[in-house]
């Protein structure tokens, strides 16, 4: 008895499964769709692929992924209690840090792309939050699933989190910034953070 | 009547002096079968289930809860709680150690070994490897109860084995659609409700828990090889660091550019281990 109200009360849920298929391909994806249409065809493009024009396909890359990040929402994530007791100069000083040495790890990830395919998986909204999976085929027969968790603003959707395999990016760093941070000093992680992204 | 055959021939070398060889044989397994994300685990695996259909997870708001002032953070943050690290001084000077294992040694032979063989070939060898670990995956899927992937896995391993010519094809994924089903002992005793205890960063082997070193030498079990008797012991061996060779050979890389991101590559590795390792539990 009880397993057959159990099938019943999922009959609207499948029901309405099979009507969302068609339009699966909700705003949050479609806008991820884009920012990584946008930056394909910037480094398969023929005209860029010069060496002399390797700094204006990074801007272009970069100006992509400018419009998609949230650096702000994922520098408060990974900072987490620590970034209540900032002030805004710090914050800032902070957010552009973080964002310079994201965007260098993430373009080096991009510059690499080599014919992948990237399939979108579906997403999930609730409310202002949504997640967007995408797998990646690699030539190498993996494949590698991604999660953007993206927030909603009035101009668009924006991404505070990449997750790889399971891994999430902010839960890793904040683990680094909380452990560099009780082992010595706010400071020291800034310091820190400066000489990774002048390194390059 | 082979069964028993095995059963007393197992116990003649837990007895006497062939324990060294045992040991050997165990850290040999060890070898193969811990995953080691950046530069052991054979290869990101398949994370979600095949089906493309599959509704991602919401998750309620979330704290992330660090001592008295609590942020607030709503979506889909999922925090994970950083795993207890109680050998930290002895897990940093082994990761110390294979930082230079790696780099000196296992990435040249690997790099090596890629020059010579195009990766299709290596691909192949991977493919070999996997499906004769197809008795762990299938095993654990039982232990999870999880009967469906069972069949997934036993009709990947009689596909593969046949149309796949010993394993080295993989048709079950590229014909039919059946994927590797990631399990393990260290996640069947996850699902179980048996958290990681703590980290342990093992020498040569790398990232694990507690509770993933139970699993890994419980999987050692399940593992064909270690019944083949007769299989000299240098062969064991060899086999497994030939494995691992080719594993990373098709993942150079990954792992420098985890160390690449990171400002403390230590606590990177670790907490990235211990997230991919919750998610694989939670996956099922």
């Amino acid at each position: 008895m009880k397993s057959i109200s159990l099938w019943r009360s999922m009959v609207p849920f499948i029901v309405s499964f099979g009507v969302a298929i068609p339009v699966w391909a909700g705003e949050p994806t479609e806008q991820i769709k884009q920012t990584t249409d946008k930056m394909i065809s910037t480094i398969t493009d023929p005209t860029l692929k010069n060496a002399s024009k390797s700094e204006e396909r990074r801007k272009l890359i970069r100006a992509a992924a400018d419009e998609r990040f949230d650096w702000e929402e994922m520098a408060r994530r990974s900072l987490a209690r620590h970034w209540t007791k900032r002030t805004d100069a710090e914050k800032r000083e902070f957010t552009s840090l973080f964002s310079d040495l994201l965007e260098r790890t993430y373009m080096d990830k991009v510059e690499g792309y080599s014919g992948e395919k990237v399939l979108y998986e579906g997403e999930a909204v609730d409310g202002d939050y949504a997640v967007v999976g995408v797998k990646i085929l690699t030539a190498k027969d993996t494949e590698i699933s991604v999660e953007y968790r993206v927030r909603r603003k009035e101009n668009g959707w924006f991404i505070y989190d990449v997750s790889i395999e399971g891994v999430s990016l902010v839960n890793n760093y904040r683990t680094q910034f909380n452990s560099i941070i009780l082992r010595s000093s706010y400071r020291e992680l800034v310091k820190k953070l400066a000489a990774k992204v002048a390194k390059k | 009547m082979s069964i028993s055959c095995r059963k007393v021939s197992l116990g003649w070398r837990v007895s006497g002096f062939h324990i060294t060889w045992w040991i050997l044989v165990v850290s040999a397994l060890l070898f193969d079968a811990l995953p080691i994300p950046g530069y052991a685990e054979p290869r990101l695996p398949f994370s979600s289930k095949g089906d493309p259909n599959t509704i991602l997870r919401i998750d309620p708001p979330v704290r992330v809860a660090e001592g008295a002032q609590d942020v607030e953070v709503p979506g889909f943050a999922e925090p994970v709680k950083p795993i207890a690290d109680p050998l930290e001084p002895v897990n940093r000077l082994f990761f110390h150690i294979n930082d230079k294992f790696y780099f000196w040694l296992l990435k040249p032979v690997a790099s090596g070994y890629a020059a010579i063989f195009p990766q299709p070939v290596r691909v192949c060898v991977r493919n070999f490897f996997d499906n004769v670990a197809t008795p762990i995956r299938a095993a654990n899927c039982l232990l999870q109860l999880n009967l469906e992937d069972f069949g997934n896995e036993t009709a990947r391993f009689v596909v593969n084995s046949t149309v796949g010519l010993a394993g080295f094809f993989d048709p079950a994924k590229k014909r039919y659609n059946i994927k590797r089903q990631e399990e393990d002992f260290g996640q069947t005793l996850g699902s179980y409700g048996i958290g990681p205890a703590f980290y342990i960063n093992w020498p040569v082997f790398g990232p694990s828990s507690l509770r993933d070193t139970i699993g890994t030498v419980g999987d050692f079990f399940l593992t064909p090889r270690t019944y083949l008797v007769e299989f000299p012991i240098l062969v064991n061996v060899g086999l497994a660091t030939y494995e691992r060779v080719n594993n990373t050979s098709l993942m150079l890389g990954e792992y420098e550019d985890l160390k690449e991101a990171a400002l403390d590559p230590y606590v990177a590795l670790r907490d990235a281990y211990h997230q991919f390792r919750q998610e694989k539990i939670k996956e099922r």
